[in-house]
């Protein structure tokens, strides 16, 4: 089961570290092509997400699961959410083969080995994105607005919380991603986030790269081409 | 009776899910449902006899995460598991019918090269797991919910080293039939039988209808019992509870069409119910019984290919053998994996099916270098591999590890040899490879070779290894020494196939030892020998001419489909042209008159190893080219990147072509000792498994002439610092991505000062910052790959 949906090749140079530069050699062009192909072909994405009610208060964001209420303390997050009394907690990977793909490549060049990280970077997100788009669709229809991802680890929602993730949708068991002990994923091309629900269509909150913490350092940011 | 003498013999049923029902009972979130074994223990016998009231034969016991990884008393909750399951099943009044079943469910990590779990310690998690479970009293061990093929190998391997137990494997396929990590039904199917469990099915994921096809697949090509278990469908939630969708009416009705397909075994999983096993026993237990059927194919597989021995013949690649080749020895001895990965990639790319993998040198550590290779190659490549060895512990390191079911090369007809082998092979699986030779010699007719290889089979049934699964060699040797040898020869093949319907192999170009023009006799032997049924041809695919035959071979006797090989191959074949290099030419002409300085700017590798080797063959000096052309063109294209006029890509495709010019002169001065600045270790620290970044220092310290040691990725403190203690080394580069891993980065520092006081410690990564690094301890914060070889050049320079 490929992708499915195309990676945008533009967002594979953003994560190559290309920032503004559109003479890319024809060479380079075409090993980036190649190396979206691959991974596109040897996706095998998988998703699981669920919807909760929520809880935002001034500094936490509470989520109500079938057993237990879990806290997350984040400012970033409040701001992301306020307004919502639902999120959808998701969960999505692209499959192993991209790692190895990228293993492939680093035998012989570290060149294209940073062109398959960055294809796959890309390929998630894209995947991502198209999985979102259907969502708000579907949410609007019913006259409920979808907030950004976000993701633990972003702003001050801190990584601790894959921890949550993990066990409220089980992720290993369900689309088979491992949290390892320093709680990065496995498949390394995976996501987690949480997509906040609201009644009205306003975006409160998210102040996109500028409200991030990394926003001055960041190699990746989209707003500083 | 025995569980084992009635699996494939009658109906039996399973249990159905757990989780929904003990949440009902009051489980809370992130509970471990295997802590009420000691907590709850009424709740868990409830459970556990309302199966068995349902009619199950197999109930598992409340054990599916019952691993180290989540609980430091892992043998008292199992035992106290199996205890719950034999009360509930006497209290049902089942006693003579049922059996406990030791649950057994993935560890949550995933195995090496993809996780961190190595083949070795998963075995140990499960073998704690599965003798608590046996010395208790479990009657059957049942390995579920697999997503990783490797992994249930490793729960498989661990289950009959504990004991002799009947054991159940059920996998986690996707509805396009594949694994997680890649594997279909048939390559798995392969390697569990190989494994010799007692039945192979599948659980989990969807409910029985997605399932249907599945069981189809299972069924065509199985020869043990299969058990399906399927979901109540799929999960929602609904007034914060969680529920499914197939009720025990619909559920039950499919899996009466699914017992029809000739499976053996019946249960359910997630959502599934007491009431949903009662009703499907119900129609299911009179429906008319089909035993399991043999099949005769024949599969070589890896995590995620499945290569058929069978009518179309198959490539062996035969490159990774020191016979003969001196890189190669030269690789094994210096420990670079990367070129033996070249290799692979190479003969994959030029069409081989399976790699033989050969890594025997009298000077090395065969046993160690064979795991290494096989773990290396198998993180490259989905190629099956061909484990090469006379090393009887080098054969079953590599058989262990390996993931999924492998070629072994090789068994002969004498009798100590088969001893050796043969348990082997009947432990873990695999394809074997046999020689027609014996404590008489090599027999020169095919009477004599046909006689041992009948020997060999009868001694394969012995040992409970399929014929199917025996490939025997027609020795192939040259013909300059015996005329007669290559009739022999292909008369050995001919007859194996006739004979015994069985399969044959070849290492295709012994038969021109000593000749001129090797590939022409090749070749054509090859032809012939496929003409006479050769199912499997060792051969370099590199040879455009053995590659020729082959596919002219496969277009000919009508196996190439639309004869789309062929055409692929050739479509821009010219003719009267040798087919002598097959494969892609080397880079267009213009790059030719880039000088080396250029092609390592522009980042053209090819040519900057060419120009390399020109610059030698004028007679230049390797260091004088080194000093005046690469390093002054490295140092531009680095500058260019400091200065934010050259992105991380052309840096990094500079860095390619300077180490493909670096490799000529390596080769050239094979012999000569090698001057470097000095020795600098890298390492991803502790918990961290990114080592792009790090990767990407390696190849830059390189070109400037430092030599690295890469301890690769998630290494502890100690090793890090017992490596700097015995190679005395001056700066060690740490890299760590996530912060939580810079605690483990700190850690080495500290241990580094406190045992090799002096190191200068370098430190980056994602989320280093100058301050984080004087904070930790660190002499100095390399922001990237250019720093870290300034930051070396201020310490060696001084």
């Amino acid at each position: 089961m490929p992708l499915e949906v195309e990676i945008p090749l533009k967002e594979i140079q953003r994560y190559m570290g290309y920032r503004g530069i559109t003479d890319i050699a024809p060479e380079m062009q075409e090993k980036i092509r190649k190396a979206a192909d691959q991974v596109s072909i040897q996706s095998h994405p998988r998703i699981i997400s669920r919807e909760y009610r929520i809880t935002v208060s001034e500094k936490t964001v509470v989520i109500h699961a079938d057993n237990e209420d879990v806290t997350l303390e984040s400012e970033s997050l409040v701001r992301n959410l306020s307004g919502c009394c639902g999120a959808l907690l998701l969960a999505a990977t692209i499959g192993p083969a991209c790692d190895m793909l990228v293993r492939r490549a680093g035998v012989t060049s570290a060149a294209e080995a940073s062109i398959y990280q960055a294809a796959g970077a890309a390929a998630i997100e894209a995947f991502l994105d198209d999985y979102n788009e259907k969502l708000k669709t579907s949410y609007e229809a019913r006259g409920l607005f979808l907030r950004p991802r976000f993701s633990p680890g972003y702003g001050d929602l801190k990584l601790e919380h894959q921890k949550d993730w993990f066990r409220l949708l089980d992720i290993t068991k369900q689309i088979g991603i491992e949290l390892t002990d320093s709680l990065l994923m496995v498949p390394t091309k995976s996501v987690t986030a949480v997509i906040g629900i609201g009644i009205s269509r306003e975006r409160t909150g998210c102040a996109g790269c500028a409200g991030c913490n990394k926003h001055a350092t960041c190699e990746f940011s989209k707003e500083r081409d | 009776m025995g569980l084992r003498e009635r699996l494939g013999k009658e109906w039996l049923f399973c249990d159905g899910g757990t989780g929904s029902i003990l949440q009902g009972m009051g489980l809370k979130g992130g509970e471990l449902p295997e802590t009420w074994n000691l907590t709850r223990p009424d709740d868990i016998r409830s459970l556990n006899k309302s199966y068995f009231d349902a009619g199950s034969n197999i109930v598992n016991t409340n054990t599916f995460g019952a691993n180290r990884f989540k609980f430091d008393n892992v043998p008292e909750i199992v035992k106290a598991a199996v205890k719950i399951c034999q009360e509930a099943r006497h209290e049902a009044g089942r006693d003579n019918d049922a059996y406990v079943a030791i649950d057994v469910g993935p560890t949550g990590k995933l195995l090496e090269p993809m996780g961190d779990l190595a083949f070795n310690d998963a075995v140990d998690v499960f073998a704690e797991i599965i003798k608590a479970g046996y010395e208790a009293g479990g009657d059957v061990v049942v390995i579920e919910t697999m997503s990783d093929s490797y992994e249930a190998k490793a729960a498989v391997v661990a289950a009959h080293e504990v004991c002799a137990l009947p054991v159940i494997v059920t996998m986690v396929y996707d509805e396009s039939g594949k694994l997680l990590t890649g594997g279909g039904v048939e390559g798995t199917v392969a390697m569990l039988e190989g494994l010799k469990v007692d039945a192979i099915g599948i659980n989990c994921g969807f409910g029985p209808k997605q399932m249907l096809p599945i069981a189809e697949r299972l069924v065509k090509c199985c020869s043990l019992p299969i058990v399906v278990n399927p979901n109540a469908g799929l999960p929602r939630t609904e007034n914060g509870a969680t529920v499914y969708d197939v009720d025990p009416e619909d559920f039950s009705s499919v899996m009466e069409e699914i017992a029809k397909l000739g499976v053996h075994v019946m249960g359910g999983c997630c959502g599934t119910t007491p009431a949903h096993i009662n009703t499907m026993i119900n129609k299911v237990k009179t429906l008319p019984f089909i035993p399991p059927v043999e099949k005769n194919d024949t599969y070589v597989t890896s995590f995620a290919d499945c290569v058929k021995i069978g009518k179309k013949p198959v490539i062996i690649g035969e490159r990774i053998n020191p016979t003969g080749k001196k890189k190669l020895q030269q690789a094994l001895r210096e420990n670079n994996i990367d070129y033996i990965l070249t290799e692979a990639l190479k003969q994959e790319e030029a069409g081989a099916h399976i790699l033989d993998v050969n890594v025997g040198l009298p000077e090395i550590d065969e046993p160690v270098m064979m795991e290494t290779a096989i773990l290396k190659i198998q993180s490259v490549t989905n190629l099956p591999l061909q484990i090469d060895t006379t090393d009887i512990e080098a054969l079953e390191r590599g058989m262990r590890i390996y993931n999924g079911k492998p070629m072994i090369n090789s068994v002969n007809g004498k009798e100590e040899n088969i001893k050796a082998v043969m348990p082997l092979v009947a432990k873990y699986g695999g394809v074997l490879v046999a020689l027609p030779l014996d404590e008489g010699g090599i027999p020169e007719t095919s009477d004599g070779r046909i006689a041992i290889a009948k020997r060999i089979y009868e001694a394969a049934d012995s040992y409970g290894i399929p014929r199917k699964d025996i490939v025997i060699d027609g020795l192939a040797m040259t013909i300059s020494s015996d005329p007669n040898s290559a009739i022999a020869t292909l008369d050995t093949v001919r007859r194996v196939r006739d004979e015994f319907s069985g399969h044959s192999i070849l290492g295709v170009s012994n038969i021109s030892f000593g000749l001129p023009a090797r590939e022409l006799v090749n070749s054509h032997f090859l032809t012939m020998a496929m003409q006479n049924g050769l199912s499997c041809a060792i051969i370099n695919p590199c040879n455009g001419p053995m590659m020729a035959s082959y596919r002219s071979f496969n277009a000919l006797m009508n196996m190439d489909p639309n004869l789309e090989e062929f055409i692929n191959a050739y479509k821009d074949y010219v003719a009267g042209t040798s087919a002598s290099s097959s494969g892609p030419k080397s880079s267009s002409a213009n790059n030719t008159v880039l000088s080396l300085a250029e092609a390592i700017e522009r980042g053209v590798t090819g040519r900057a190893a060419e120009a390399m080797k020109e610059a030698l063959d004028s007679g230049r000096e390797s260091l004088e080219i080194i000093d005046s052309d690469l390093i002054p063109a490295l140092d531009r294209v680095g500058k260019g990147y400091e200065a934010g006029t050259v992105f991380l890509p052309q840096l990094l495709m500079s860095a390619d072509a300077a180490k493909a010019a670096f490799a000529v002169v390596k080769e050239a001065m094979a012999d000569k000792p090698r001057n470097t600045k000095g020795q600098v270790i890298l390492a991803t620290v502790k918990g961290d498994i990114h080592d792009i970044g790090k990767n990407i220092v390696k190849v830059m310290l390189e070109n400037y002439g430092y030599d690295v040691i890469d301890l690769g990725k998630d290494v502890p403190p100690e090793v890090i610092v017992d490596c700097a203690i015995e190679n005395n080394i001056r700066v060690v580069g740490l890299s760590a991505l996530m912060t939580t891993t810079v605690a483990s980065m700190e850690e080495t520092i500290k241990l580094l000062r406190e045992k090799k006081p002096g190191t200068k410690v370098v430190v980056g990564g994602a989320v280093m910052t100058p301050e984080y690094s004087d904070q930790i301890g660190a002499d100095a914060y390399a922001k990237d790959a250019m720093a870290t070889v300034r930051y070396c050049d201020s310490v060696f320079d001084s």
